[in-house]
């Protein structure tokens, strides 16, 4: 035998030694935090048990969707310092354990695993994008674990039909601009556009809100002018904006996220076209965000849809908002709707420990498919795949502050139409 | 026949095929899956990378091909016993390689540095084509895979061996390759490529079949990535960070060795997972993956097996200076000067 | 006809300050043969510089740029001298290109801890501002952007071409092995290269910061489109990525305008590798021989 075949034999040795510490560590870990808790899929947990209840959850802190995940992140955090105030769940303290998935399907995929299989966690918690929640819902179902979720509402998670999963929101993202439709809709024929334009961000949440509100409209014959779906790298939307100046429609539909928002309104503006009606599915619905990127004179007259929002008339909106500016300080404005979302989430649990007097995934889940469940985000119940049944409210930027205007039951102002002009 | 590295590869195998069998917990086998994932590309770009010289960064294109291909074959076929999308993997993997030989004919006339740039615009193009062919790839509202209907105690085992069966093929093919002229001829392309033209061999035929063959494994890796994760999505499958996973694991481990992709794998996956796990919710990850990162490359250019075992050697040959036989695989700079392969018109 | 203007029109103003941003990663690459992954992540790192002077001390981005490009200059020889000089093996090349992601990552961590990661904007009272003549629109921000581009382009011809400095950096260029006969100092005009390429980046990242919102995963988009442009241009050649940019944003904001935009990013990678086909070097490259 040469030397060189001894010598990389023993770096092999050292090298698989290095994997055994490193797994050796990992299961020492295990060891450690799950004595605290109970088993995980090996049924319910007695309702006399004081050890904490433990929910899990993977948020993304980093990569692309750490903003939102961490408002999501605060949502969690704050409501479970809520509950345990008021003596926990059951008698028990929440403990939320959350991890990053740094944004990516596959380190999700291995948190959840992580989560309730080494941790064994007692229940779990949503992570923060359709993209994610897909993968991460899989996990869940394969340990029958409930799956509520504040932020995966896109048509192919509920293409999964899964019965463990609860979308907290009041619609479906497909369904999300529904309100405006209706709205639009409701309107006396002569008022109602006659043509429209739609510009569309091509991912799952954006684009199918404003495709769906085509379907309706064109039904109503309102004629479309333009189309255009742009991909989310599209720093410039000038170009696009230009088209839509050209085609001159009555409205623009627009399937925004947050950035293509405020540059498609810059871009409308540098082109001195404002046309009558205006929507945007996200981005025109944040409070500080929106008036500071595009100009506070530019706001009026846009429309876009919230579940939650600053003076909200959900019963536990006023607790929640002096809750969270109580623990994270600035203003309700401040507040990312992502965390009255998940805030939702556990408001959920709440109610159904308080009707059952248990806290297990099975009872959970049989229980959250019957009747209706107030929440921040409005009064929330599911079909038997996890659509939330109910519908948005459409708010507008009226005087430079957003606004419910429709349907009557939650409007504090009546609509503004036409759209004033830019600046005004 | 070199029995000692066969042995070697015959103990690794059946540890690896039995570990599953004691009974590991679920999160453990999940992490290895991805460990194992990860082996298999990183072994399959030293390759090109590696053992050629061509630092691809264009890779996770062929991975976002099997991806998707898996993902869309069972759009249309049903999955009933849950192996099937296994079953197809080898048709996968050929026809990435397949594809992938034009492509490496084209960015193979380009030298090492504008061959990383032309292999990352691949991968870009790649996205943008699984973004914008909505009608076929589902664009942007992404693939869903049927759901793999094994039983919860043994659900990994399918993934598992799959990994293990593509990351065993890829070292089988680097242990020949390196036996065989082929890797001869690659030592010599990538230790100076006009001289090896020079002495006839068949530079062009010899990148391309490298390139051919590594990314047909790596498509295979995708496949099954796709069916576990059940969920496809273009920013996903075409993500430029796995490519960067793959060279770091070979650059790590030592380039141009058969181990050392392996050993780079091992170290960071579980590494960087169980971080992200553990630590995730501090800011300061990416600073402190980035320093590693680049306190290996300034610490050792040459990757850990390498530096390692030259270091050994020249400690022995101060002790005993007739036993110090060459490595079984050379590292990088030692590989060609010494022998220069018999010159030959094929590719074998 | 109009769209077809508009577009062109669009395409050259932007033209100009990818222009820029590649005219550094060239250099870099003419002087040290170093493929630059780190140029996208330091441009960004001076549009946060020159955002924070804005949005906290009340700086217009334009004053702030000779700032910027002093501070970004001493961080660009500081990076060459830390972590690209120690690299001397025959491989360095193919190093290099992992030491400057892994530089990449690092100021991207640094920008996501400093900055968070909320995308940012540079909001000055002529941001939403446009001009419009013969029925086309020119917004100011992008005017502003595109001279100062210019401007910046022009000093760099002439450090280039009218310096003791720009003549050792031209013949390192053309020739090391000869350069350094000749008594040029290839060390310190590297690390003094790799700190001007930096500088051009803070120029371009003022002006980035002017005309897009950004946060710290930007860079990512801009590595590959930076990466084209060069290669297109032939590596090396300053005069090349400035004709490559504008091939590549006239050919994009065309596509755009009279086609689609899903598409228009597409069109200058197909371009790309079809110039690759015919020219492996690149439009103005020179043949190189032997191991770079």
């Amino acid at each position: 035998m040469s030397s060189g075949n001894r010598l990389r034999r023993r770096v092999l040795v050292a090298a698989t030694s290095a994997a055994v510490v490193i797994l050796a560590s990992a299961c020492a870990g295990t060891a450690s935090t799950s004595t605290s808790s109970s088993a995980a899929t090996s049924g319910t947990p007695s309702p006399t048990t004081t050890a904490p209840l433990v929910i899990g959850a993977s948020v993304s802190l980093t990569g692309d969707f750490a903003d939102s995940g961490k408002a999501v992140k605060a949502g969690y955090e704050l409501w479970a310092d809520e509950v345990n105030k008021k003596g926990g769940i059951l008698g028990r303290q929440v403990q939320m354990k959350i991890v990053d998935d740094t944004s990516s399907p596959t380190q999700v995929v291995t948190n959840y695993q992580n989560l309730i299989t080494q941790d064994k966690v007692d229940l779990v918690f949503g992570p923060f994008s359709s993209l994610l929640t897909i993968p991460a819902s899989q996990v869940a179902k394969r340990y029958s674990y409930a799956f509520i979720e504040p932020a995966g509402g896109g048509p192919k998670v509920f293409a999964q039909k899964l019965d463990n999963l609860f979308f907290v929101q009041p619609a479906p993202v497909v369904k999300s601009g529904d309100v405006y439709a209706d709205w639009i809709l409701s309107l006396p024929k002569a008022d109602q556009p006659k043509t429209a334009a739609y510009a569309e961000l091509d991912d799952p949440f954006s684009a199918p809100i404003a495709e769906n509100i085509r379907a309706r409209f064109e039904a109503a014959g309102i004629q479309t002018v333009y189309k255009q779906v742009y991909p989310a790298e599209t720093r410039d939307l000038t170009a696009i904006m230009s088209k839509v100046a050209a085609a001159n429609p009555d409205v623009l539909v627009s399937g925004t996220q947050s950035e293509d928002a405020y540059s498609q309104v810059k871009s409308l503006v540098q082109l001195k076209f404002s046309p009558k009606f205006m929507f945007m599915s996200n981005g025109a619905n944040s409070p500080v965000e929106f008036p500071s990127k595009v100009g506070v004179n530019n706001v009026n007259g846009i429309m876009s849809t919230a579940d939650w929002y600053p003076g909200s008339p959900a019963e536990s909106s006023p607790a929640f908002v002096a809750a969270y500016t109580a623990k994270y300080g600035g203003a309700e404005t401040d507040i990312d709707p992502s965390s009255a979302e998940a805030f939702s989430c556990g408001q959920l649990l709440e109610q159904v420990a308080a009707k059952t007097g248990k806290i297990d995934n099975a009872t959970i889940i049989s229980t959250l498919h019957q009747g209706t469940w107030p929440t921040l985000v409005g009064n929330l119940s599911w079909d038997a795949i996890g659509q939330p049944t109910g519908s948005f409210s459409l708010i507008q930027w009226i005087n430079q502050k957003l606004t419910p205007v429709f349907p009557a039951d939650v409007a504090k102002a009546a609509p503004v139409y036409p759209k004033p002009n830019w600046g005004g | 026949m070199n029995v000692p590295a066969l042995a070697r590869g015959g103990v690794l195998t059946v540890a690896l095929l039995a570990l599953p069998l004691l009974g590991l917990e679920h999160w453990v086998l999940n992490l290895l899956i991805f460990t194992l994932m990860y082996a298999a590309m990183s072994s399959a770009w030293n390759l090109v990378g590696g053992f050629a010289g061509y630092p691809s960064l264009g890779h996770a294109a062929f991975f976002g091909f099997g991806a998707y291909f898996i993902g869309l074959w069972f759009q249309h076929h049903d999955v009933v016993s849950g192996y099937e999308p296994f079953v197809i993997l080898p048709l996968v993997g050929l026809l990435a390689a397949l594809v992938g030989a034009p492509i490496g004919w084209i960015a193979m006339r380009t030298r090492a540095d504008v061959f990383a740039i032309v292999t990352i615009t691949l991968l870009f193009v790649a996205q943008t084509l699984a973004f914008n062919l909505d009608d076929l790839t589902g664009g942007a509202q992404g693939l869903a895979m049927p759901t793999p209907p094994f039983e919860l105690a043994r659900f990994e085992w399918p993934f598992y061996y799959a990994m293990l069966w593509i990351l065993l093929l890829s070292m089988a093919l680097t242990y020949l390759s390196m036996r065989s002229k082929v890797g001869l001829s690659l030592d010599t392309v990538r230790a100076d490529e006009d001289k090896a033209l020079g002495i006839g061999i068949h530079v062009q035929g010899v990148k391309v079949l490298s390139f051919s063959v590594s990314v047909g494994l790596v498509a295979m890796a995708g496949g099954v990535w796709a069916y576990y994760e059940t969920f496809v999505y273009p920013q996903f499958a075409f993500d430029p960070l796995i490519t960067i996973g793959m060279v770091l694991m070979v650059f790590l481990g030592g380039r141009a060795t058969l181990w050392g992709p392996i050993l780079g794998a091992v170290i960071l996956v579980p590494g960087q997972q169980y971080l992200a796990y553990k630590l995730g919710g501090s800011q300061l990850y990416l600073i402190a993956y980035a320093a590693v990162f680049l306190l290996i490359m300034l610490l050792m250019p040459r990757g850990i097996l390498p530096t390692v075992a030259d270091r050994l050697r020249r400690r022995r040959a101060v002790g005993t200076s007739s036993d110090a036989g060459p490595p079984t695989a050379a590292p990088p700079s030692a590989g060609a000067g010494s022998s220069v392969p018999v010159p030959s018109g094929g590719t074998a | 006809m109009h769209a077809l203007i508009q577009g062109l029109i669009l395409g050259i103003l932007t033209g100009g300050v990818y222009a820029l941003m590649a005219s550094g990663q060239t250099l870099i690459f003419g002087i040290m043969k170093v493929v630059n992954l780190a140029q996208g992540a330091m441009v960004i790192l001076a549009a946060y510089f020159s955002y924070t002077l804005f949005a906290d001390f009340g700086v217009d981005p334009l004053l702030a740029i000779p700032l910027t490009t002093a501070v970004m200059f001493g961080l660009g020889v500081v990076i060459q001298l830390v972590f690209l000089r120690p690299l001397k093996r025959e491989d360095s090349a193919q190093l290099s290109l992992l030491v400057t992601f892994a530089v990449a990552l690092l100021l991207e961590g640094f920008m996501s801890v400093t900055w968070r990661t909320t995308y940012r904007s540079i909001n000055t009272d002529y941001a939403n501002a446009s001009w419009t003549l013969f029925g086309y629109q020119f917004t100011v921000v992008r005017m502003i952007a595109f001279v100062l581009s210019l401007v910046s382009l022009g000093l760099l011809f002439l450090l280039l071409n009218r310096t003791r400095f720009g003549r050792a950096v031209r013949a390192t260029v053309q020739n090391p092995m000869s350069a350094e006969l000749l008594g040029v100092e290839s060390k310190r005009v590297a690390a003094l290269g790799f700190g001007l390429g930096a500088a051009t980046a803070a120029a371009a990242g003022s002006v980035y910061g002017l005309l897009y919102p950004f946060n710290s995963g930007s860079h990512y988009d801009l590595i590959s489109e930076l990466l084209s442009i060069v290669v297109l241009g032939g590596m090396g050649s300053v005069g090349g990525a400035v004709i490559a940019a504008l091939i590549v944003s006239t050919s994009s904001a065309v596509v755009a305008t009279m086609f689609n935009p899903t598409w228009s990013s597409f069109t200058f990678f197909v371009i790309l590798i079809l110039v690759l086909l015919i020219r492996p070097q690149g439009l103005f490259g020179t043949v190189e021989r032997g191991a770079l």
